[in-house]
């Protein structure tokens, strides 16, 4: 029934052949997904400047090429600690809205073109935990979780950006 | 935006500019100066704004304007000594002339003002009579008449005005080609003035511009108005340096032009009039006859000639005119009636120009290459990309220096060099965007001028460190919350004359506008010696708002700081100044979102201040880099006062954990920057910073090590995170990590508010 609603919800937007291409990544042992279009570009671990008092998941801030923007450690907002960051963990650098964040992450995958009937939206059971998964893609050898980008910055009570994206 | 629409937005926005100019001057008078050059200044801003309005159909500014124009024009040429001048009144048309600009830029329909229009019509008369009545009627009244558009270079304003005022000309000349009356001001030359009958030099002109003419926003039919119409017998276009079309640019000139005159007007005369628009070498002037006294058929032909050579003249710059509409002839209000006496004075002493005029021309040439409006977009990449170059550069710095000196002294040396080179470049380009605040200052003797009407008060209006510069974003958010703290001090502070009275005050109430740098940011107060504010009614209203507990006891100065809670107006009678309070917990929230602060001094019965602080967005600042455990920070250099080892300063323990140092007999509370901050790391906190807050007290702040002193470049941690307490934005050190920028009072908030309750503003701005 769910699947339903979903597919329903999706076609109304786009047509049935539509397809999301989308990177993934791991953390620990499982895989995350977001749209291509928002990852603007991807880069090896660098050291951050941490922030006094700020949320577990905010890691710091970084210089990229002149631009501050902040770096969140997904393994913390799903719960498993802080990543022990070397030169092969990654950051994916995103666009959300009209602003830029660093993503920590172990390492990217792959990019997969997923035909939006096949995203399922995520059970509750995920929802409840974080609210971080906006659906989940189901491949041959894995289960992506599609997360929404927003929830996993602000969760964790950054409510700068949350603040200010409201405003903007 | 259709051109002649874009062309008429930036007339408003140099009209803004030259209103501000005018009220500056006009207040310089006020306050007693008598420099002429003031008078001048003032009488050319009205002059500008007069032309420019008269080429965009402006015709009520137009009107007033000239009237205006006119009996500063009696100032100008001493026919009224500055000492008598209605200063008082100039300024109320200087408020009238900004009205009427802004109803003119929204399309609204002006307000006549014909009470100032008769008050100024006065000036003139009541002069002094400076020259005994000799011969009043033999001197033509018409010359007193203000000059519609003065070709002469020292009137000649910059920029579009300007160009109003030649387009206004082309169209009286072309409008009208008969002889225009002696005297009508097209000239200031007595002579033609006194020569109905045209004889004169036989003049040729060959005016070969170069190609580059257009673009030098410089037509043709511009350069020909120069000449007074009368005077053109032919003008011939020469079309043979036209190239082969598909060689021709049409942005390049190829007319040349031979224009015949017969004029009074000597060769040196006409050579000084095409100074103005012309390089020396693209044109030549050419005597081919004097002219023969006894010569009477020129005298008698000329008007024919002049009337068909000017008819030809208009058909030839109606072809080279636009097809834009033409603007409209300014619709010119009557002139006054020249007082006799006053008339007497011009036609026998004629005015010398104030400069000479080859100066003149030069200087205003110069005056427009020197003012260029730049998008501030552009600038801002070009500031990005400077810091870019400041961080590269000091990365590069820190690359040398790790390697052997002896090897690449030469690399040292160059990089010595890139790096001076390069702060240059980011002071030139700050200096773009900097303004003194004055374009902000400016505007406020207007608004207490009003205010003072409307609440029936005296008040003297005091600005200081009007040239304090700052970036050009804040100018423009200065305006609001100085114009809401000023309205508060006028309605709330001040008292009417008579409570002053009252209070053993003299009636004239003061208001105090300051500006300065401090703390690496600007800092503005508006103090008043008005009566404080009311801490009782204050604190009563709190409390019947549930504002303040019933019990609680607030010390005096967090009763003041009530002052900017929602709600709250301490005024007895409400009044459409201030309206019901809302005023100051505006301001705060504004400030406040531009990462400033405010703050209120109050002392019951002496006056009230308030203090904005807000920062110098995009400054670049001068830091002192300091290191506190694992993390390094910025402290702006502005901050700090003095630095000093730990083991040299007496630390004494208060309760609840504060320690306090003493420095230099006062008792300064010590904070470590590591507990504060919650840097990583092992701390050994051996040295101590004294830092300078907003109020000016003095704060101790421990760390571990100072690294260094340089230039750093303020980067937005709001761009793309969001506040982060204690510190104001963030840095890029050499070896490209990031480094935050403490904000000292910030900081102090952070530590008293403990990390127990993180951002407790955050919260209230979300």
């Amino acid at each position: 029934m769910t699947l339903q609603l979903g597919e329903k919800h999706f076609s109304a937007a786009q047509p049935e052949s539509a397809v999301r291409r989308i990177v993934t990544f791991r953390v620990g042992d499982r895989t995350f997904g977001i749209d291509v279009g928002m990852v603007r570009e991807i880069k090896g671990w660098q050291a951050t400047t941490p922030l006094p008092h700020a949320a577990p998941h905010v890691r710091g801030v970084l210089n990229l090429r002149g631009v501050i923007l902040a770096v969140y450690d997904l393994r913390t907002s799903i719960g498993l600690g802080q990543t022990e960051a070397t030169a092969t963990h990654v950051i994916v650098v995103v666009d959300i809205e009209d602003k830029v964040a660093g993503l920590l992450v172990d390492s990217v995958s792959d990019i997969v073109d997923v035909p939006v009937s096949a995203v399922r939206p995520a059970p509750d059971l995920e929802r409840d935990e974080h609210g971080l998964i906006e659906g989940l893609v189901l491949l041959d050898t894995e289960i992506v979780a599609l997360l929404d980008l927003a929830a996993v910055i602000r969760d964790g009570g950054v409510e700068g950006l949350a603040r200010t994206n409201r405003a903007a | 935006m259709d051109p002649l629409a874009e062309l008429k937005q930036t007339f408003f926005q140099e009209c803004e500019e030259l209103l501000g100019a005018l009220e500056q001057k006009l207040q310089a008078l006020d306050e007693g100066s008598t420099d002429s050059e003031d008078v001048n200044a003032a009488f050319r801003a009205i002059h500008s704004i007069k032309g420019g309005a008269g080429a965009f159909g402006c015709t009520e500014l137009v009107a007033f304007a000239h009237v205006f124009e006119a009996s500063l024009d009696h100032l100008r040429s001493g026919r009224v000594q500055i000492e008598d001048a209605p200063i008082a009144l100039f300024l109320r048309c200087s408020d009238a002339v900004a009205d009427l600009v802004s109803a003119a830029r929204n399309d609204e329909p002006a307000r006549p003002r014909p009470d100032l229009l008769a008050e100024l019509e006065k000036v003139g008369q009541s002069a002094p009579a400076a020259a005994p009545a000799a011969a009043p009627a033999a001197a033509p009244v018409r010359a007193e008449a203000p000059r519609p558009a003065p070709a002469k270079s020292d009137d000649a304003p910059p920029g579009i005005a300007a160009l109003g005022n030649l387009l206004a000309m082309v169209e009286a000349r072309t409008a009208a080609p008969t002889p225009a009356p002696a005297g009508d001001g097209w000239d200031d030359e007595p002579a033609s003035a006194a020569a109905p009958e045209r004889s004169g030099n036989a003049i040729r002109l060959r005016i070969k511009p170069d190609s580059d003419l257009f673009r030098r926003v410089i037509e043709p039919r511009v350069v020909l108005a120069i000449l007074p119409s009368e005077d053109i017998v032919s003008v011939a276009c020469d079309l043979g340096q036209v190239p082969p079309l598909e060689s021709l640019d049409v942005s390049d000139c190829h007319m040349r032009f031979t224009v015949m005159l017969r004029t009074p007007m000597s060769v040196e005369e006409v050579h000084g009039k095409f100074d103005f628009t012309l390089a020396s070498e693209e044109f030549e002037i050419e005597m081919l006859a004097a002219p023969a006294n006894d010569d009477a058929a020129p005298a008698a032909a000329a008007p024919e000639v002049s009337q068909g050579v000017a008819a030809d003249l208009s058909a030839i710059l109606a072809r080279l005119g636009p097809a834009a509409s033409p603007p409209a002839t300014p619709d010119i209000a009557p002139a006054p009636p020249a007082s006799p006496a006053a008339a007497a004075v011009a036609p026998a002493a004629p005015r010398p120009p104030l400069r000479p005029p080859a100066n003149d021309a030069a200087a205003a040439r110069q005056r427009q290459a020197v003012s260029v409006r730049v998008d501030l977009d552009r600038i801002d990449k070009l500031m990005n990309l400077v810091g870019e170059i400041v961080i590269t550069q000091s990365m590069l710095v820190e690359c040398v220096r790790s390697l052997p000196y002896d090897v690449h002294a030469k690399t040292a040396e160059g990089i010595l060099t890139l790096s001076r080179q390069t702060r240059e470049l980011q002071d030139h380009v700050m200096a773009v965007r900097a303004q003194p605040v004055k374009a902000v200052f400016q505007r406020m003797p207007r608004l207490v001028r009003e205010l003072a009407q409307t609440l029936g008060k005296e008040v003297k209006l005091v600005l200081e460190g009007e040239n304090t510069e700052v970036d050009k974003t804040i100018i423009e958010e200065l305006a609001d919350p100085l114009t809401h703290m000023i309205r508060n001090s006028m309605d709330h502070g001040l008292e009417t004359p008579e409570d002053r009275i009252a209070a053993g005050k003299s009636p004239e109430g003061m208001i105090k506008l300051v500006a300065e740098h401090r703390a690496g940011r600007i800092v503005i107060s508006v103090t008043d010696d008005g009566r404080g504010i009311g801490r009782d009614k204050l604190l009563a209203k709190a409390r019947s708002r549930g504002l303040v507990g019933q019990d609680e006891k607030l010390a005096p100065e967090e009763i003041d700081q009530l002052i900017f809670a929602a709600g709250l107006s301490t005024a007895e009678v409400v009044s459409d100044v201030s309206g019901r309070g809302v005023g100051m917990d505006v301001v705060r929230r504004n400030v406040e979102s531009l990462g400033g602060r405010i703050s209120v001094d109050s002392e019951p019965g002496r006056g009230c201040k308030f203090t904005l602080a807000l920062p110098l967005t995009l400054a670049v600042l001068e830091g002192m880099v300091i290191r506190c455990g694992d993390d390094r920070y910025v402290i702006p250099i502005a901050s700090v006062i003095e630095t000093q080892h730990l083991a040299n300063t007496p630390i004494e323990h208060l309760t609840f954990g504060q320690e306090v140092l003493r420095w230099r007999g006062e008792v300064t509370p010590l904070y470590r920057l590591g507990a504060v901050m919650g840097s990583s790391g092992e701390r050994n906190e051996n040295i101590i910073i004294i830092a300078e807050t907003e109020r000016g007290d003095n704060v101790g702040i421990a760390v571990d090590e100072i690294v260094g002193q340089q230039q750093v470049v303020v980067k937005s941690l709001e761009a793309n995170y969001g506040t982060v307490n204690g510190a104001s934005a963030a840095t890029i050190l050499g070896d490209g990590l990031v480094a935050l920028i403490l904000d000292v009072d910030s900081m102090l908030r952070l530590a008293a508010s403990g990390a127990r309750h993180p951002a407790p503003e955050l919260k209230l701005a979300g």
